[in-house]
């Protein structure tokens, strides 16, 4: 039960592009400052990355699910819990418990994490212009739950020993309501959320059979 | 209600202008050509709420999805031209609730902005759970729509109906609410429906109600009628669904007879002729579309024959 209108929903996008910029760049140097990291990894370098995702989790769950989409939908107050007990989880398993390290491999999964992110940061922009969502209609990479979710998802593809499961429990939850935005608001760029999810969640669970 | 001109003390200059209302309503119906024996002159599009006798158009509308526009000044002002073409033919009920996001912020926005709106009958819902938060949530709706007191106050799909009712109870003696409702569009909510319908002091009933799920016909619209509760009706065209439906077939030859030319009207007439409705709320985001649905005030109604006639027609699709 969505309780606005595509129509809405896209002008809605454009108050709050405009409202945060230019956060938009910080959020993109982020992303990009996770990529580098992740190929390059050092002894801090995951705990930096964890902290970079918890904020950004924490961003989305406060400023967009909170602020911006709770007063016209009154799903969003539930979406702002998630995304912020997610930023919490992310601190938690990667700057406080440390018990996983990023960093990419030529594997399956790796292959597939680092894809996912330079989706998230590059494909999934194209995509949405393709669909007439560009500009400022777009859902921008760590300001926005979608490339936020599919870049997460990438991240978490690149842990070892194997990505901590309690850690994927909300980008696939976020996955499932995506794809669901396909259908009913029109986004048919999101169908990369349900993709990277059923990916991801595949090269986990094969991940963990081959370690057990 | 308005936020200036209602008491609780006599008839109120709503109720008179509604009065005023329901003579043009009747005069309209006059000048049209004498119907078809199958379809009933309709003696007005105004119905009287049984319990207090004041009478509001058959047609209202509702606000889900239509008015949750957000901040936006352009779509904001493009629901203020939905809204004034709804006064300016004649608009009663606008019903909303604290669940439809921005709705009943937009319609106040709107209702500070038009000139015409004493024919506004208010209706909204309290939609939480306990008695404090909901004493509050409808403070708040009072004050997003800019009004002192609310013709109605319905309690949202049952939420903790049983703590409201009693708010509603006394705020009803108090003259802070005029009528109390209870809505509902699940099915499965019917016997929890009618339990209450038979036992409880409630003015007004909402439900869905359309062409297609006419499951109310056998116990909900039976009992209103009997219980003398005034019955709004959600969902008339099924959110939508049924023009979807139905579009890319023509009107039967035969609508013409009770006045129809095009699916809105068809489909709004069928639920406004039961006799124990007393009006439907579409909610429609166009003034086109607003158009259509308030025009189905004019004209004859389809009588009992011919109501059965359009069921046929439909299902023969
Ligand atoms: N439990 C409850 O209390 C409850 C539950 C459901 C509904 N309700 C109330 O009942 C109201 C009506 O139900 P609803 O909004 O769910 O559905 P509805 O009125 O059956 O359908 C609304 C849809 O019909 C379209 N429409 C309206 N007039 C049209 C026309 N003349 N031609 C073509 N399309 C037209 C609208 O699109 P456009 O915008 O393009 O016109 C909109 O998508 C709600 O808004 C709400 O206030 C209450």
């Amino acid at each position: 039960m969505i309780p606005f209108s595509p129509e809405v929903f896209f002008a809605l996008f454009e108050e709050y592009n405009l409202a945060i910029w230019p956060a938009q760049f910080a959020a993109y140097a982020l992303g990009l400052l996770v990529l580098i990291l992740a190929v390059r990894p050092s002894r801090v370098s995951s705990g930096v990355i964890g902290a970079i995702l918890a904020a950004l989790w924490m961003w989305n769950g406060v400023a967009y699910h909170w602020f911006f989409f709770a007063p016209i939908n009154f799903s969003a107050p539930v979406f702002a819990g998630f995304f912020i007990l997610q930023a919490l989880l992310l601190l938690w398993k990667f700057v406080i418990q440390r018990d996983a390290m990023i960093g990419f491999r030529r594997d399956a999964p790796g292959i597939t994490g680092l894809t996912l992110m330079i989706v998230a940061l590059a494909g999934y922009p194209l995509l949405a212009n393709v669909a007439d969502h560009g500009g400022l209609q777009s859902a921008v990479f760590g300001v926005a739950p979608t490339p936020t979710v599919i870049f997460t998802l990438g991240v978490l593809l690149l842990a070892r020993p194997r990505a901590p499961l309690v850690l994927m429990i909300v980008p696939l939850l976020w996955s499932v309501i995506g794809g669901l935005a396909v259908w009913l608001v029109g986004i048919p760029e999101d169908v990369v959320l349900p993709v990277a999810g059923v990916l991801a969640v595949n090269l986990v669970l094969w991940q963990r059979r081959g370690q057990a | 209600m308005n936020r200036k001109d209602w008491t609780d003390q006599g008839p109120t200059r709503r109720a008179v202008l509604g009065g005023m209302a329901a003579t043009g309503a009747l005069t309209v119906a006059g000048l049209l050509p004498p119907g078809p024996r199958t379809a009933v002159a309709a003696p007005s599009l105004m119905r009287a709420i049984p319990s207090t006798g004041q009478k509001i158009p058959a047609i209202g509308m509702g606000t889900w999805i239509t008015f949750n526009v957000g901040p936006s000044r352009k779509l904001r002002e493009a629901r203020l031209k939905v809204l004034q073409t709804f006064f300016d033919m004649g608009g009663g009920m606008i019903d909303s609730s604290p669940m439809y996001g921005t709705s009943e912020d937009v319609v106040g926005y709107c209702l500070s902005r038009i000139e015409n709106d004493q024919t506004l009958f208010s209706a909204t819902k309290v939609w939480t759970v306990s008695e404090a938060m909901g004493k509050r949530q409808m403070k708040t709706s009072a004050e997003l729509w800019g009004l002192k007191t609310f013709d109605l106050m319905q309690i949202h799909n049952l939420l903790d109906w049983e703590t409201h009712l009693r708010t509603l109870k006394s705020w009803k003696e108090r003259g802070r609410i005029r009528h109390i409702g209870i809505t509902t569009s699940h099915g499965r909510r019917h016997d929890d429906l009618l339990d209450v319908m038979r036992s409880q002091p409630v003015d007004f009933v909402q439900f869905t109600y359309n062409i297609l799920d006419r499951e109310a016909e056998n116990r909900l619209l039976p009992t209103a009628a009997d219980r003398g509760l005034a019955v709004i009706i959600n969902r008339p065209f099924r959110r939508g669904d049924l023009f979807s439906k139905f579009d890319r077939h023509p009107l039967p030859q035969w609508a013409g007879e009770i006045g129809c030319t095009n699916w809105a009207s068809f489909l709004l007439k069928f639920v406004i002729s039961h006799p124990a409705v007393t009006c439907a709320i579409p909610a429609t985001s166009r003034v086109d579309h607003m158009r259509e649905n308030m025009a189905t005030l004019k004209g004859p109604l389809p009588d009992a024959a011919m109501r059965r006639r359009m069921v046929g027609y439909v299902e023969s699709l």
